[in-house]
């Protein structure tokens, strides 16, 4: 069994929001290209990881799913320690997880980082004719939360790469930054390898992220 | 002692377990107990008509002997019994079928009768009166029954999702103190699929082309209340895994680790010095009592045991199942990382496993538990 060894730095990431809003496809479509319709309820926390390329260092996603009934949050909530980024999901056909998301919110305050990094994410886009969240909406929810927010379809792969590769160039993006103000000289990558990054530096989350158009778009 | 459980097993799961069983076991089984000995040790090999004429006997009876039932279907109903064999004894183990013969029949009427009402009082009600917090309960049961997937067509049916939305709906309001909890889903199917064979007298291995559409509409009522007071009754002894926190469930993973230290050290430091914590992969374990873990055939063998275990199958004797089952696999997670492991136990190359192979499982567990109660000093 070979192990893929071969990464400059770990990102840590969970994936969380409301039941049956797609986390686990999101994460089998991005780390094996598999979608599956009837993919079973996931009852505690599911792992898979990726590795990608970001500004020409090789990141590597350790990706943390986890089960979205409430009933489960006392254990879940576990897992958001040593995580430096979140995607926060929800379900663009089900307006329920869209209101549900400040909740969501409260639960990484009180138990992740107060750092991390938060993507939006509104999936199943490919269901248009049942949309009950537009795009403007969830745009500038994101914006008055200064989280960066995007939409994405597991089930023909729209954007979920790109949900991916942003919230990881951002987390990599803010700790390069923390990198040089606390460390004159640059540091050696390998010294940060194997271990989660802790991105604990207060204020240093950038602005949204704003691709043609903003947010959603 | 129990030192090296795993020693030479990798090539002789597929054996029965008397062997490994047999040699570890210092302490003698209570007598009062049953156990794997009964079937599988020393003595004649096992011979599936003596068993069988023993559950015809059995059921025979004015009244059924629960511990005689018991102790059968500790070591499982044969693959050649006839189907409702296996429901009946479920049934009768669970406390749902009366034992005494000339009550079964009128018993059962009532309960269905009984389960009818409770469809009316809380299923059928305008839906404007349910509250918010049964809306939700009932948002989250749709949203997993269609999931809920053991790998047989008729699951996928609108009528089998009928079924269960009613069942899991009404015992989520009859238990408030948990609800309905991801999961309990799954644990319904084994009822159904026992059930639904035992009527149309097909093995539960014939079953998974059935067309629900083929089923006559009594039968299915009666599956149905069969299956919700079959639930009830198993969850009834361990409310607590599902209620708040799962105090029942975080017991049970505390107490796996705790015997998989004891029992083969090298794999619990292996384990704890990569970072791996035993919620991580042990939690759906308990929820869902490895019915992730294992194809549909081998999960109704496992309850076989639990459900003559009474009170302490789902609980206490699951646990040495789990350990035993970790512990099988120690010889392939020794030799991998943090990542490979999770990755390993989130599918475990189990698809095509018999249920032989749960004897084993569950004749180890039974000697380990034997042992760790005769010695609870091992614990300490």
């Amino acid at each position: 069994m070979a192990k893929d060894d071969d990464y400059d730095y770990l990102f840590k990431i969970v994936l969380i929001g409301d039941s049956g809003v797609g986390k686990s496809n999101l994460l089998s479509r991005f780390t094996r290209d598999e979608f599956n319709l009837e993919s079973k309820s996931t009852i505690g926390v599911e792992f898979a990881t990726k590795s990608v390329p970001v500004n020409g260092k090789t990141i590597k996603a350790q990706i943390w799913d986890t089960a979205g009934q409430e009933r489960y949050r006392a254990i879940t909530s576990a897992y958001y320690r040593g995580a430096v980024g979140a995607l926060l999901v929800y379900d663009i056909s089900k307006r329920q997880s869209f209101e549900n998301i400040d909740r969501w919110l409260k639960e990484l305050r009180d138990h992740a980082d107060p750092n991390i990094v938060i993507l939006l994410v509104g999936n199943k886009a490919d269901l248009k004719h049942l949309r009950a969240v537009t795009q403007d909406e969830a745009a500038s929810f994101a914006e008055q939360q200064g989280l960066a927010c995007i939409e994405t379809s597991a089930l023909d792969s729209m954007n979920v790469e790109t949900a991916f590769h942003r919230i990881l160039s951002e987390i990599y993006n803010l700790m390069s930054k923390k990198t040089l103000s606390d460390r004159p000289e640059p540091s050696r990558p390998g010294g940060m390898r194997g271990a989660p990054i802790r991105v604990d530096e207060e204020n240093t989350r950038p602005p949204p992220a704003r691709s043609s158009g903003g947010c959603c778009r | 002692m129990w030192s090296d459980p795993s020693a030479g097993r990798s090539a002789s799961l597929a054996a029965p377990p008397s062997s490994s069983a047999q040699a570890a076991s210092g302490p003698t089984p209570g007598t009062s107990d049953p156990g794997p000995s009964s079937s599988s040790s020393s003595g004649p090999p096992k011979k599936p008509l003596v068993k069988l004429q023993r559950f015809g006997a059995c059921f025979a009876k004015e009244a059924v002997d629960l511990n005689e039932l018991r102790e059968l279907l500790w070591s499982g109903v044969p693959d050649e019994a006839d189907p409702s064999v296996r429901a009946k004894a479920w049934q009768l183990m669970l406390g749902y079928l009366p034992v005494h013969v000339e009550r079964q029949v009128t018993g059962l009427s009532k309960k269905r009768r009984e389960y009818r009402e409770l469809v009316k009082d809380y299923f059928e009600r305008s839906p404007e009166m349910r509250s918010d917090n049964e809306n939700q309960i009932l948002r989250q049961i749709r949203v997993d029954i269609p999931r809920t997937n053991p790998g047989f067509k008729f699951f996928g049916d609108a009528v089998m999702h009928g079924i269960m939305e009613r069942t899991l709906f009404i015992w989520a309001l009859r238990n408030p103190a948990s609800g309905y909890v991801q999961g309990i889903n799954d644990l319904i199917t084994p009822f159904l699929v026992v059930f639904l064979a035992s009527y149309l007298n097909k093995r539960d291995e014939d079953l998974h082309e059935l067309e629900i559409s083929e089923v006559p509409s009594e039968v299915l009522e009666h599956i149905e209340a069969d299956a919700y007071w079959c639930l009830s009754k198993m969850l009834a002894d361990i409310q607590d895994h599902y209620t708040f926190g799962q105090p029942g469930i975080q017991r049970m993973v505390l107490r796996l680790k705790e015997i998989v230290k004891r029992i083969d050290e090298a794999l619990y430091d292996h384990l704890t010095n990569n970072g791996l914590e035993f919620l991580q992969f042990s939690f759906r374990w308990m929820n869902c009592f490895l019915m992730r873990e294992f194809p549909m055939r081998c999960v109704i063998r496992l309850w076989d045991t639990y459900i003559a275990e009474q009170a302490s199958g789902f609980s206490n004797f699951h646990v040495y199942v789990c350990a035993v089952f970790l512990v099988y696999w120690a010889p392939q997670l020794k030799m991998m990382d943090f990542q490979q492991m999770m990755l390993f136990m989130q599918k475990f190359p189990t698809e095509q496993w018999r249920p032989q192979q749960i004897e084993t499982l569950l004749a180890e567990a039974y000697v380990l538990k034997s042992l760790f109660h005769s010695s609870p000093k091992h614990l300490s």
